[in-house]
């Protein structure tokens, strides 16, 4: 969670940086290339090439950042759920929660698809190995309630004996861990 | 009541159930959560593991989990106490019981519909008979009330007489209820009087699992602990422990004959299990012989190595078995391959000479992997120092040592063998400056230990386990050392700080030291019968009634109270 924060917080200042940069560059050239065309200074050909080349580069690094940014966000979807986190949301601008939740919308929409009542295809990541799994409670969590009904109560130090589809979500919020034994 | 049938009457009642689980915090209790679970895995039975440390955590435990659960199997705790009186359980709560502690409170034994007990019906049990502990109330009254009755339509002329006859036979009865009743309680006395404790629980879960034909090498590996654990902690006789060990050889054979036959032997990582008739040198292949000899029990109380005189006869009895002190001094692997070969033997030849009739005891050993070898007696030790370890707080400890007794954890089982090797080492200290500054008191009936605050590892001591084996080594050091042959006979009581801001004791009281010694300890109701007439402030949590906490002020007139007690 934490390498998130980090990574995530929105360059804005950085991106502000390089479109200002990229403003002067354009502007610097289109004055050149005017001065060029007037005046036939044909040396000024180089430096506007140059210029030019600098735009495309930047252009190219921010439309590869943001890419990244909606891909990550993508993976979020995978490891948290359809529901983020507010310390998550909060480094994330206005355009990409509306990405986040057309994204969200389509794989709701293809996972109905499959099968007759859909198909949840963000459990399960790893092939199962049995259809319990014990699990060591590392905070208290309160209680739980399973699919029979039947409550838990999940305390610190504690080990239980679940299906593993109830404890997957916990487990990857960090609140069970997985013994292996 | 008790369970004849173990499969039956408790694994297929509950294996349709979700159950929660109570452990004990000792090896024995490990073990055997350790096979239940492998039992449970296998049958997907869901269950709650909650560790318990004593009487105020189980009723706590018991309080977070009886709206979700049924079904409570406890393990190694609450045998001995009146369990439905203490948690005040609903209707239709059931407690399966598995625990060593004796005796068996008669509420327990005597209760058909929540109390299953998990236990052999030993010989060893000697609960009394129902007619003599309970009896209905309702058969005299009404017998009375009817002869009542029956005086009002008699004629007045007899009405005299038969009342001299009512109010005989009351009297009669009255007296013969007092009579009954003062039997009772003198029948109660002699059975609740002393403490000691039964088969290891692992062994019972392992039987069940050979029943139900589930039984693994690696469970069959965790009874042997348990077992073990008994033997170590000295909780049962030595004829005992050589029954049971008997016992486990019967397995441990026949899991070695299953693989007899096939063509290709077994590959060098599967387990494999073997009886040893190996030393009793504590830890001795994960240390240099030399440390293990110095810090094991045994061979330190014989030779007495607190003394000058007992290091060179140390010295000597390495020169006689031709061990050179380089070699010994180094670690066991590093040993040269000749000495280590026949290394029993000779040590067995020259501790006769010394007076050691006994240095070799009949224990299993476990390999797997090239260089993984261990004795049981290791892994107890193991196990033990990282159940009180003093870095972290119990719940921590608990899982530490519940993942040490799985073959996967190897580096947390060489962990806890390096927190043992250090409380080895500490309990061998201790006892040297305790014998050497005459820091035991006899007191009359009993002998008498306080650790001052400022001893070093005194933290270590301020768990039961680690107090309980310090007492002991204590105890046969001081009989191997004091020419009083009266005080050799007398039982100890020690004392350790256990918390210095609340300002406690921890007290634990254990039986006289001897070669035939039952291992029986009256300690409990004494305990509880001083802090009673002295209403000092003491804590009686611990599964076994022998351990107490007291209040440092309460310390002189508790003891003063004990000594006219036993006196």
């Amino acid at each position: 969670m934490f390498c998130v924060t980090v990574w995530f917080c929105s360059q804005e200042d950085g991106l502000r940086q390089i479109l200002q940069e990229m403003e002067s560059l354009y502007e610097q050239n289109q004055s050149d290339v005017n001065e060029a065309k007037s005046d036939g200074r044909a040396e000024l050909i180089p430096s506007i090439k140059l210029r030019h080349c600098c735009l495309l580069r930047n252009q190219r690094c921010v439309a590869a950042y943001l890419y990244d940014r909606l891909l990550r966000i993508r993976a979020l979807r995978w490891e948290y759920g359809s529901v983020l986190p507010a310390n998550v949301r909060f480094h994330m601008c206005a355009e990409e929660l509306q990405w986040f939740s057309q994204y969200k919308k389509s794989l709701a929409s293809f996972m109905r698809s499959l099968g007759a009542d859909g198909l949840d295809i963000t459990q399960d990541m790893k092939p199962p190995k049995s259809l319990y799994i014990e699990v060591r409670c590392l905070k208290d969590h309160g209680e739980f309630e399973i699919d029979d009904g039947t409550v838990i109560l999940l305390k610190k130090n504690s080990q239980h004996f679940l299906p593993r589809w109830k404890c997957e979500q916990l487990i990857r919020q960090g609140v069970l861990e997985h013994v292996m034994s | 009541m008790f369970v004849t049938d173990i499969r039956k009457e408790f694994y297929e009642v509950v294996a349709n159930q979700r159950v929660a689980l109570l452990v004990a915090s000792d090896i024995d209790a490990l073990c055997a959560c350790k096979i239940l679970q492998s039992l449970f895995h296998c049958d997907q039975v869901q269950y709650t593991l909650v560790p318990v440390t004593g009487w105020q955590d189980l009723g706590t435990a018991f309080l977070e989990h009886k709206e979700q659960f049924r079904y409570f199997v406890l393990i190694n705790c609450g045998a001995n106490v009146d369990l439905l009186e203490m948690l005040q359980p609903d209707d239709d709560s059931v407690f399966f019981i598995c625990d060593t502690h004796r005796p068996v409170d008669v509420v327990n034994v005597y209760n058909d519909s929540q109390i299953k007990l998990l236990i052999k019906q030993d010989d060893d049990l000697g609960v009394p008979s129902y007619d003599d502990i309970f009896r209905d109330e309702d058969d005299e009254e009404g017998g009375d009330s009817g002869n009542e009755s029956d005086e009002g339509s008699e004629p007045s002329g007899k009405r005299r007489r038969f009342d001299e006859g009512a109010v005989e036979r009351r009297i009669e009865r009255q007296r013969a209820k007092r009579e009954w009743e003062a039997r009772r309680r003198e029948i109660l006395f002699d059975y609740e009087q002393y403490e000691y404790h039964g088969t290891s629980a692992a062994m019972m879960f392992f039987e069940l699992a050979w029943v139900l034909t589930k039984d693994t090498k690696d469970m069959l590996w965790w009874a042997v602990i348990g077992l073990t654990d008994q033997w170590v902690h000295d909780k049962i006789t030595h004829m005992k422990y050589v029954t049971d060990i008997a016992t486990m050889q019967r397995h441990v054979s026949r899991h070695n004959h299953r693989n007899e036959d096939e063509e290709n032997s077994l590959s060098i990582d599967c387990m494999r299990i073997s009886f040893e008739y190996d030393l009793r040198l504590s830890l001795y292949q994960h240390w240099s012989l030399y440390e293990s000899i110095c810090n094991s029990s045994y061979t330190s109380c014989n030779f007495k190595l607190w003394t000058l005189n007992g290091q060179k006869k140390l010295q000597e009895f390495l020169a006689d078995m031709g061990l050179p002190l380089k070699q010994v001094r180094q670690k066991f692997h590093s040993m040269d391959m000749s000495i280590k070969e026949n290394l029993r033997e000779v040590i067995e030849e020259s501790s006769n000479k010394y007076g050691m009739k006994d240095i070799r005891i009949q224990t299993f050993g476990v390999h797997f992997g090239y260089k993984n070898r261990f004795l049981a007696n290791d892994m107890v030790h193991a196990c033990a120092a990282l159940l009180e370890s003093a870095e972290k707080d119990d719940g921590d400890n608990f899982i530490n040592a519940l993942d040490s007794l799985s073959r996967s954890n190897l580096d947390r089982l060489h962990s806890g063998i390096d927190l043992a090797k250090r409380k080895l080492i500490a309990v061998q200290q201790t006892v040297a400056s305790c014998i050497c500054t005459n820091l035991i008191l006899s007191q009359g009936p009993f002998l008498y230990c306080y650790l001052m605050e400022g001893t070093p590892d005194v933290k270590l001591f301020s768990k039961p386990m680690a107090l309980t084996l310090l007492c002991k080594y204590l105890l046969r050091a001081f009989v191997h050392s004091t020419r009083n042959k009266r005080c050799k006979l007398l039982p100890l009581i020690m004392a350790a700080p256990r918390d210095v801001e609340k300002g406690t004791v921890i007290v634990v009281g254990i039986p006289p030291e001897s070669e035939t010694s039952d291992k029986k300890n009256f300690f409990g109701r004494a305990f509880e019968k001083a802090a009673e007439s002295t209403s000092s402030r003491t804590l009686h949590d611990h599964f076994d009634t022998s351990i107490i906490e007291l209040k440092t002020e309460d310390r002189s007139k508790f003891l003063d109270a004990l000594i006219t007690l036993l006196s």
